[in-house]
């Protein structure tokens, strides 16, 4: 990849105040990713990891506490006025649900004109004409325009919802859970969707989901986040025939199999503990109070993120034992799970 | 009786009646559960497959008249018909229920503790110290650990994971026959999602329960069931054992559905598998198969008359698709 990133996140962090006085909610804590033109890149992770946390940080709904977002190189904290209007269009956002993020009041033509009107297009005619044109890419017929957005299934407003964010142009879309609303047997027409756009389109994705195996197939590269922190991160294929993070591991060996003869025979990882709060995240690595392979030093600092493969790294210390040795890490989870069976009985 | 399954529902029919519209959520639909075994109802938004379990047990939104007809027996007694007040008592007392969102389902400003000792004492007739006892050990019997502290804390104070374990908590502690569970682990995360299946199933077994899981995710459905029946717009499409219906779907929608899942195998960028076209709206009754529009099979007869649900070659699953069962797709 010799060509810039459209996006760079830099050691960004995004803390909230706490309820409890004078502490605060570590929700992203020194995160950098990058996005490159026309490629899908997914972020997963559980609820309350941050993912969401992150990517309204870098559309400028959240205010970051400490780092930078850059688009093609420019500092967007350095922007103000029209410049920093010119870069939030760039940068859409497509919210998980397509029922509270339209106007049930507007007609879809309306939604869409709206967006028009904002990028600056003046004439009518010429903003029919994108409308129409929008609707065709994202595969909506042109009749749909004069009906009210309420009138659509989750699918079409969904479909809606992505018309309008690239009403204006983006050059990254940030979709936080664009599918997880939508009926199993309408997300794979959303999904092609996003495929086409970024391969039409040429736009980048930043797709945060907690479907590890839909992420696994739309995304080339995959962020794993957990309590504030990327613990791993590579092309998908390596990240998940290598999982190199004992919670990478733990959650990929998660997923339910639909086959009833393999889901039976299926080892279930089963996760030891809760997740610490972030207001009071862990010293040292944050996934060590739940990990089956903690030593002392994962207490003592932060893993740094180590090299596996070309563009493959994770913050562990064993990370180069996972990606050799595979599943270590999940034999031994199995045996916490056993003595924590035996411990509740 | 002894033949009898516990439950036991037959043609069963909700209409409902609204100021402005009349609906029909379920449309002729029968299935058993005998004691000890987990039935899996899957089916899109809006198939019917929530109202089908709840309306005959009075569980409706208010301001809508529901009207049921057919049978839904449960031990050996008719729920159709049955006045308010038996409802009520069989209702959280022999059939339990565990909702979706456990934040919803806890009364946020009472101690946990309180919740479960309460369905103890309305349906147990426990003293309330008998009642707190019995909270105890149903929060053991969850694998909450440390269940003294955790009995004096409010919902809010748990994860959701947590949560869902004293929903179940508190769904066993009428001793049900029956639980419904209604998506149990849709709102909770793929790490904890894969212990709540595990703890239900390994429940259902100890305590020899039946189990209606409401879930739309094919992975659930191949850990913890053992029948299975897929609704399409408020018919069954195809019922029959998970072992069969998941290894080799026969219904075109089942296929479609089962197909749609996302493998390992799917080379990244490639095309995601899916059904074409969108999922009717609930209204009047539809006079062929509701499926045909989407259909890549769909014959002329398929929207004459509505196809029956009939056993297939294989006579322990039956299929609402007269092409299949006439041999002119590849079953």
């Amino acid at each position: 990849m010799t060509h810039r990133p459209v996006l760079k996140v830099e050691n960004l962090q995004t803390r909230f105040k706490s309820v409890q006085r004078g502490k605060f909610v570590h929700a992203v804590d020194d995160v950098s990713i990058e996005l490159y033109p026309g490629e899908i890149v997914g972020l997963v992770g559980e609820s309350g990891c941050g993912k969401s946390t992150l990517g309204r940080t870098i559309v400028g709904l959240e205010k970051a506490t400490s780092g930078r977002v850059l688009l093609d190189g420019v500092d967007l904290s350095t922007l103000s006025g029209g410049a920093l209007r010119d870069s939030r269009r760039a940068l859409q956002y497509v919210f998980q649900d397509p029922y509270s993020s339209l106007n049930d009041r507007q007609t879809v033509g309306e939604a869409l004109d709206e967006a028009l009107q904002i990028d600056g297009i003046r004439s009518r005619t010429d903003r029919d004409r994108r409308t129409k044109e929008l609707l065709d890419q994202v595969g909506l017929a042109d009749v749909v325009k004069d009906r009210h957005t309420r009138e659509l299934s989750g699918g079409q407003r969904q479909r809606v919802a992505i018309a309008r964010s690239l009403a204006v142009n983006p050059r990254v879309l940030i979709c936080d859970e664009p599918v997880s609303a939508l009926d199993l047997s309408i997300r794979a027409q959303v999904m092609n969707l996003f495929l086409r756009l970024q391969k039409d389109l040429g736009v980048a994705c930043l797709f945060i989901a907690h479907d590890l195996e839909l992420v696994r197939q739309a995304a080339s590269r995959v962020y794993v986040m957990y309590l504030g922190k990327i613990v791993e991160h590579g092309p998908s294929q390596e990240l998940y025939d290598h999982p190199s993070h004992p919670y990478s591991q733990m959650l990929l060996a998660s997923v339910p199999e639909a086959d009833p003869i393999a889901e039976r025979q299926r080892k279930v990882p089963l996760m030891v503990g809760e997740v610490p709060s972030p207001t009071n995240p862990p010293s040292g690595c944050r996934f060590r109070t739940r990990c089956p392979m903690v030593v002392d030093d994962c207490k003592q600092q932060v893993p740094p993120a180590f090299k596996l493969s070309p563009g493959h790294d994770a913050a562990c210390v064993f990370a180069k034992d996972l990606h050799r040795g595979k599943r270590s890490a999940l034999l031994e989870a199995e045996v916490a799970a056993t003595r924590v069976a035996a411990l509740a009985s | 009786m002894h033949d009898e399954p516990l439950l036991n529902v037959s043609n069963l029919t909700v209409d409902l009646l609204t100021a402005k519209s009349a609906i029909r959520p379920v449309d002729g639909v029968s299935y058993t559960v005998r004691q000890g075994e987990c039935l899996a109802i899957v089916g899109e938004s809006g198939s019917g497959k929530t109202v089908m379990n709840f309306a005959p047990l009075g569980l409706m939104p208010t301001g809508v008249t529901t009207s049921l007809s057919g049978s839904v027996r449960f031990g050996g007694r008719e729920l159709i018909g049955l006045p308010e007040q038996e409802v009520r008592k069989i209702r959280g007392k022999s059939i339990g229920f565990i909702f979706q969102d456990p934040m919803s389902a806890l009364n946020p400003v009472r101690r946990i503790g309180r919740q479960i000792a309460e369905m103890a004492e309305l349906h147990l007739d426990m003293t309330p110290r008998a009642a707190e006892a019995r909270a105890l050990e149903l929060v053991k019997l969850v694998g909450i650990s440390d269940p003294a502290a955790r009995l004096r804390q409010y919902p809010h104070e748990l994860s959701g994971g947590l949560r869902q374990r004293i929903v179940i908590a508190t769904a066993l502690a009428g001793e049900p026959k029956l639980l419904i569970a209604d998506e149990p682990t849709t709102a909770l995360d793929v790490t904890v999602q894969a212990q709540i299946l595990r703890l239900l199933k390994d429940l259902q077994r100890r305590l020899n329960m039946a189990m209606v899981l409401i879930t739309h995710d094919m992975g659930v459905v191949a850990g913890a069931a053992d029948n299975i029946v897929v609704m399409y717009a408020a018919r069954a499409a195809e019922r029959g054992p998970v072992d069969k219906v998941l290894v080799k779907p026969r219904h075109p929608y089942t296929r479609g559905l089962i197909n749609a899942i996302p493998k390992r195998e799917d080379p990244i960028g490639s095309q995601f598998r899916g059904l074409p076209g969108i999922p009717p709206t609930l209204g009047a009754p539809f006079k062929g198969c509701a499926f045909a529009p989407r259909c890549d099979f769909s014959v002329p007869t398929c929207t004459a008359s509505r196809p029956p649900l009939v056993p297939s070659a294989d006579g322990s699953v039956f299929v609402a698709c007269p092409v299949v069962n006439e041999g002119r797709a590849a079953a």
